[in-house]
């Protein structure tokens, strides 16, 4: 395998040339992959409001934004300057300091989590590790931010949203830990970067949805239940608990509950890339059409272009999951909360361990195809 | 002292006076919504230090665990309990508090002890396993499997027990209410009376 | 143990059968999308309103006789006439007429019953106003004719799901030479006249 481009090391080495010390070019790079995370995740959300706006319309044979910037494009920018513009109301007799922390404690797990999403061999923050398992323990946390705000709300539908939330999320984290435990065992690791190494090299048969189908379909049903998309999101069903924990927000707390939840979303999706779909592996094996065209593995066009066809690979992957899920949200309704508890702990949960243990005895009778 | 170590000591400083703080606010706050919350941030900044000591596996296990199950569950029943108690003054508090403060004293005193007694030095020779999380696993089935295993036994019977108290039954399709008499609580189903579990 | 078995392969068939309706819901929503919108946006375009549209009523001064039957006939008694006797000519002068568009219903009654025709309905609708007494109209301004949608050039008519042709269901992009279904009155007409054609018989 190729060592790619090391962004840090070109950085540094960059910043040495100009007399700065090695210590400090390293402190000047800190902020630079945590700055870039923020801000990719934030354009990803941008672009899937977008999306989410275009693709409802189309689906309901409407136009959707047209005016803002070329086909409306700038719409998500526009809502998000006037959250921040909007004044900041706090309720009366609600809990000040809760109120504001909630919000907080919702995004930052999750803008977090985007540190262990790879687009590359080398494209990601930070190669931990533990991988997957700091998403599902970073998730676990938004539960009680969730709680936070709905019990500061002073208001009876916050309080009940916010339950709801809790309750979702932690009867759906299960299923999902399931499903990436299947993963992991294949891969013998919980790295991501692990992970997509191990379903590259045969093209799209490589990928672990052939091996894992029903792992996909559990993630998939978990990932949706913990985005509070429809059909599960009751925690804002705004037809019977107003719009749940966020009633009461407005301003820039709401638009950080609203930039959650599509970040999730994403972050979602691109993790149902990384796991089940190959991640940045294009179907044709690039590295052995270079061999065959004699071309160096050190050729800095054939590596940007092979991380550029990474990052756009990841990208298609994560975004048709995305659209699969804006095109759910208008085809299915509202579950209940019984039949949404009923769906995690009495199907989801033993059909992941099922899977759990098929996928075990797999692993042991055909080592070669299971990730032995 | 270069950048990463300076980092690490500014982090531990951090992490170690709001692991005190918040653990004092757990005790001393009146709302018990307050000391909940803080008890989630004690174990955030627990799993903190464990990352301090490169035990990130431990640590993300410590979030997953304390904070999303333990800490929420906690909120939980809090949120759901809506009744207001008056405090009682109970004859005899003296011995409760006086017991207290023993136990806390010799749990200090023992604590204290085992800090100045420990040889703390580190055998550096020894290689740092690679994947730590290979290690536990082994561990887990060899020389722990015993606590390991009590301890799923002891899940397992909190899990039966949360089912046998939350169980419900109800008697559907009965003919309740009778014209003249006293009718029965409307939007409630009978309840079956339960048998004693033997 | 049979029982048990057909129990988990029944939840099975069910569980499968849910994916497929779930599957054939996708199917409809993702049909949909490759359909036009529907949508008329409205300033920059507009529906030609259908021949039988009750939008604002038109006032002929001239023409009424101040009978006041449209007042009888409103549900809620709403045109306002104004009219003294004059004993010259021994006849009704109006002096002034006025209905309240906001709060008329447009039943178009007072059109149904107007003996001397001066009462019409327009198809305009377009009747906001910044204060609500600016659309209490009085003689001269129901007297006004709307302008034709069809003659603005700022906007695009769309034509009507009654003036489409058959089978079409959105106006869009349609050529102007189709003609809407069914027979237009002047060849109803021609039809009906048994001299002209002898057809008919």
């Amino acid at each position: 395998m190729n060592p790619g481009i090391d962004l840090q090391q070109r950085f540094t080495e960059t910043l040495t040339s100009f007399n700065i010390p090695s210590g400090a070019a390293k402190a000047i790079w800190m902020p630079v992959p945590m700055l870039l995370m923020i801000f990719g995740a934030t354009v990803g959300v941008l672009v899937s409001v977008w999306l989410e706006r275009k693709i409802s319309a189309a689906a309901q044979q409407r136009i959707g934004p047209e005016f803002i910037g070329p086909l409306g494009i700038l719409a998500p920018v526009a809502d998000g300057i006037k959250l921040i513009f909007k004044e900041d109301v706090v309720p009366a007799n609600s809990d000040p300091w809760l109120f504001t922390l909630g919000p907080a404690i919702v995004v930052i797990p999750v803008f977090l989590s985007y540190l262990i999403v790879p687009f590359g061999e080398n494209l990601l923050v930070s190669n931990v590790g533990i991988g997957i398992f700091l998403w599902i323990s970073l998730s676990s946390i938004v539960p009680i931010g969730l709680l936070m705000s709905g019990y500061s709300s002073n208001n009876k539908y916050s309080l009940l949203g916010g339950l709801r939330a809790a309750a979702q999320s932690i009867s759906y984290e299960i299923p999902l830990a399931l499903a990436v435990l299947a993963i992991a065992m294949m891969s013998n690791s919980l790295s991501t970067v692990d992970i997509v190494e191990q379903q590259s090299g045969y093209g799209i048969l490589g990928w672990n949805v052939w091996r894992q189908p029903i792992g996909l379909l559990l993630f998939w049903v978990s990932a949706l239940a913990e985005c509070e998309r429809i059909p599960f999101d009751l925690p804002e069903a705004e037809e019977e608990i107003v719009a749940g924990y966020q009633t009461e927000y407005s301003g820039m707390k709401f638009a950080l509950f609203y930039l959650g939840s599509y970040v999730n979303l994403v972050l979602s999706s691109l993790l149902v890339a990384v796991l089940y779909f190959g991640g940045w592996d294009f179907p044709i094996p690039i590295e052995q059409l270079a061999k065959l065209l004699h071309i160096s593995p050190d050729n800095p066009i054939l590596q940007v272009a092979t991380a550029s066809l990474g990052i756009t690979m990841t990208l298609l992957k994560a975004y048709f999951f995305l659209f699969l899920a804006i095109l759910m949200r208008w085809t299915v309704p509202r579950v209940r909360i019984d039949q949404l508890l009923d769906l995690g702990w009495k199907f989801l949960l033993p059909v992941g361990l099922v899977n759990l243990l098929v996928t075990a005895g797999l692993k042991l009778a055909f080592p070669f195809a299971f990730g032995g | 002292m270069n950048l990463g170590e300076g980092v690490q000591f500014v982090s531990f400083i951090v992490l170690a006076v709001m692991m005190i703080g918040a653990a004092l606010g757990v005790v001393l706050f009146e709302k018990i919504v307050y000391s909940a919350f803080l008890l989630g941030a004690v174990f955030m900044s627990i799993a903190g230090l464990y990352v301090l000591q490169n035990a990130d596996f431990v640590a993300a296990a410590q979030i997953l665990i304390y904070v999303g199950a333990v800490n929420v569950l906690i909120l939980f029943a809090i949120m759901l309990v809506n009744k207001k108690e008056d405090y009682v003054p109970v004859a005899g508090r003296w011995i409760r508090k006086a017991a207290a403060a023993f136990v806390s004293a010799g749990l200090f005193a023992l604590l204290t002890t085992m800090l100045l007694r420990t040889d703390w030095k580190i055998d550096l020779s020894v290689p740092l396993p690679s994947l730590p999380i290979e290690v536990m696993g082994e561990h887990f089935f060899s020389d722990f499997l015993l606590p390991f295993e009590l301890a799923s036994v002891l899940l397992l019977m909190a899990l039966i027990g949360a089912v046998v108290l939350a169980r419900k039954e109800t008697i559907m399709g009965e003919e309740t209410a009778i014209v003249g008499e006293t009718p029965a609580p409307v939007l409630e189903l009978p309840e079956r009376p339960r048998e004693p579990v033997a | 143990m049979l029982k048990f078995l057909n129990k988990v392969g029944d939840y099975a068939k069910e569980s499968v059968q849910a994916a497929k309706y779930i599957g054939q819901g996708l199917s409809v929503t993702f049909d949909h999308m490759r359909r036009r919108p529907i949508t008329v946006q409205y300033p920059y375009e507009k529906l030609i309103p259908s021949e039988r549209f009750r939008g604002r009523i038109h006032f002929e001064f001239d023409k009424c006789i101040s009978c006041e039957v449209c007042v009888r006939v409103c549900p809620i008694n709403l045109p306002v006439v104004d009219w003294e006797f004059n004993k010259e000519l021994k006849k009704k002068q109006l002096k002034h007429y006025s209905i309240d568009f906001g709060v008329c219903i447009f039943c178009a009654n007072c059109v149904e019953y107007c003996p001397t025709n001066c009462l019409s309905v327009t198809e305009e609708y377009e009747l906001s106003t910044f204060d609500r007494h600016e659309l209490n109209f009085d003689s001269v301004a129901m007297g006004r004719l709307p302008y034709k949608v069809t003659d603005d050039p700022m906007v695009t008519p769309i034509r009507e799901f009654a003036y489409l042709p058959e089978g079409v269901i959105d106006g869009h992009d349609l050529p102007s030479d189709r003609q809407r279904a069914g027979q237009r009155p002047e060849e109803i007409a021609k039809e009906n006249t048994p001299s002209s054609s002898g057809s008919a018989s």
